[in-house]
């Protein structure tokens, strides 16, 4: 029968302010899951271990945790799976990253909830309710179909880099909620919720990590949502007012003018103010021959891609 | 014989990190490769033209693929944005027929060659990293790294999504380090290892963005590093050119010099230094030098 030890990440301030480091061992048959095992824990070693689930089905989103440094929802998770992956060492546990443990594996998730009420994740439709359902077609829901997939466990943020360095950013799950309703053919706010996600901490803060991606047990990716919000921020008109979408329009000017990417365009249009005061540093670049020309350099067959530009419509 | 590639260094190796684009190009027939190049390949769009224009960044980039197709050659990439961006859309394309259909439909309507999806995409890194590709390393005799602690720097996009790029666990990625012990350097191992330099959001959000090279480059000196190394340019830019930023940022000193993959390649196998170009780096290049050899840089501290 198998032996796994579980170092396991405690926090029990009602006793001390110091988070520790506890060991168990469990003898255990062949197929369980994480969230099975530190249930055994609790139950048959150590009635003080906090651990927060539900469903123990992989559908409410409640067991997300840190299994050898890395985000899983322990329920669907087989520890045997993990001791393969980690050479039979202990498997670390411990709580999400980037929120505020409360006991153990449970962290306090308020600030994940106002981020996600913050994007409105309803339905807003324009007009009075139709008599009957509104019927949608099977295309326009697959438009939406991988972020409604979203169980809400918070996977994704927490190896989220950008919200690591800026506790403030809305964050990939709450954006994936954005998009399913932005991007459904029923909303009439397309518009303005362009303008909401696109604020301080919004949408052009994401620093392109990928590790929502990567983490989601769902296969929501959360950052292909935040791409997509980007694109409707183009279409509505309202991206060039932060300096994110400045740094995009600089790449379409750069395509359509030379093919390759004018570097030294870059800075002035995604900071014609900020750059201005930045002299110092723009003269160390010059010296070391990190501002290239200015005059596009253009790829040979730049009428192809012109062509292209003018003629590729956009589905979002 | 060589094995032929189509080279798409990427806009930043071509302007403003030449010295990446100089370095491979000098090192090619030293790892017996061919690097053609690809002259009327564009841009990949960096993630940017994705997030304005989804359709317009995929037809540029199955462009691209096909401009490979045509010349016979799978793709070699020096950066990793490049590299994601190249493989994603050749998934999308290769997993959806419909899709390459309709892609294609714009392609030919432009006067571009239409893509049979055959082609692939690899990073250098990637190529030489292989049992094979080691091996080649060492019939080259390198002159070797002298012991030089080296901390291996990811960054994101050559890792993550897995489900993309796939070469390697990205939690546990051992390329570079297998490649640093074969040149006979020291790896300096530490946690920032494969998380974000910041460079997507450094002009947008030069705050945020110097928090995150923070985490990678005071990680690296902690860890008794010598140097860092890099498979990609923009994470070269974030960690060398916005180093003195992100140490008055965060009130710390790193002195880090940071090289760019293939002259850590070059330092071993004994490459010109002029070549290197090493000058055009921000932070000095003089304490790896007096590890491994060579004349010192001209460049001072910046």
């Amino acid at each position: 029968m198998p032996q796994t030890t579980f170092d396991v990440f405690r926090y029990q301030p009602d006793t001390s302010d110091e988070a520790y480091r506890q060991k168990y061992e469990l003898e255990h048959g062949t197929d369980l899951t994480l969230l099975d095992a530190i249930l055994r824990l609790q139950n048959e070693q150590d009635g003080t271990l906090a651990v927060r689930y539900s469903c123990r089905s992989a559908i409410c989103g409640s067991c997300a945790c840190r299994a050898d440094g890395k985000t899983v929802l322990a329920c669907m998770t087989q520890v045997e799976d993990l001791k393969d992956q980690n050479g039979g060492q202990p498997v670390r546990v411990d709580p999400i990253g980037n929120f505020k443990p409360i006991k153990d594996l449970v962290v306090d998730m308020e600030p994940f909830w106002n981020k996600f009420k913050s994007v409105k994740p309803y339905l807003i439709p324009d007009g009075d309710a139709p008599e009957r359902e509104r019927i949608v077609s099977k295309e326009a829901m697959q438009k939406i179909y991988n972020e409604s997939k979203c169980v809400l466990c918070a996977a994704c943020y927490s190896e989220c880099n950008s919200l690591a360095a800026d506790p403030e950013f809305v964050g990939p799950a709450a954006f994936a909620w954005g998009f399913r309703f932005a991007g459904d053919e029923r909303d009439g706010q397309r518009s303005q919720r362009a303008k909401l996600y696109s604020g301080e901490h919004g949408i052009w803060d994401c620093t392109r990590c990928m590790y929502c991606n990567e983490r989601c047990p769902k296969g929501v990716d959360p950052r292909d949502a935040i791409e997509k919000l980007g694109g409707i921020a183009f279409q509505e008109g309202i991206a060039l007012r932060d300096a994110g979408g400045r740094h995009a329009k600089a790449f379409l000017i750069s395509l359509r003018t030379g093919g390759k990417l004018n570097e030294t365009l870059l800075v002035p249009l995604t900071q014609p103010i900020k750059s201005q005061f930045d002299i110092p540093f723009a003269l160390k670049m010059i010296s070391k021959g990190k501002a290239p020309s200015p005059i596009p350099h253009k790829v040979k067959k730049l009428d192809e891609v012109k062509r292209i530009i003018k003629n590729v419509k956009e589905t979002i | 014989m060589a094995r032929k590639f189509a080279y798409y260094p990427g806009c930043v190796a071509e302007f403003s990190s030449k010295e990446l684009n100089s370095t491979t190009k000098a090192l090619a027939p030293m790892l017996d490769i061919d690097l053609l190049p690809m002259p009327a390949a564009t841009c990949c769009g960096a993630g940017d033209v994705a997030e304005a224009k989804p359709n317009l960044y995929l037809t540029l980039n199955v462009r691209i693929l096909s401009q490979a197709e045509e010349m016979g050659c799978d793709i070699m990439t020096i950066c990793n944005v490049c590299t994601l961006n190249l493989r994603r859309a050749n998934k999308l394309v290769k997993e959806d027929p419909r899709l390459l259909e309709s892609v294609n439909e714009e392609l030919v309507k432009a006067g571009a060659r239409p893509y049979e999806g055959t082609k692939e995409v690899t990073h250098l890194l990637w190529y030489i990293a292989t049992e094979e590709g080691l091996s080649m390393l060492e019939r080259q005799g390198p002159k070797g790294l002298n012991g030089l602690r080296v901390a291996p720097y990811y960054g994101c996009q050559l890792l993550r999504p897995s489900s993309v790029m796939g070469f390697e666990d990205p939690d546990q990625p051992q390329s570079m380090e297998r490649l640093i012990v074969a040149l006979g350097g020291e790896v300096a191992d530490y946690e920032a290892k494969s998380k974000c330099c910041g460079f997507p959001i450094l002009l947008a959000r030069e705050n945020t963005a110097l928090k995150e090279s923070h985490a990678a480059l005071s990680q690296a000196r902690d860890a008794g590093a010598d140097c860092m190394v890099t498979p990609c340019p923009l994470c070269h830019l974030a960690m060398d050119a916005y180093q003195r930023k992100a140490e008055a940022a965060n009130g710390e000193v790193y002195n880090m010099p940071v090289l760019h993959l293939p002259q850590l390649l070059g330092l071993a196998l004994g490459l010109d230094h002029k070549v290197m170009d090493f000058k055009r780096h921000m932070v000095s290049m003089d304490p790896v030098l007096s590890v491994v050899g060579g004349e010192p840089a001209l460049a001072g501290r910046a």
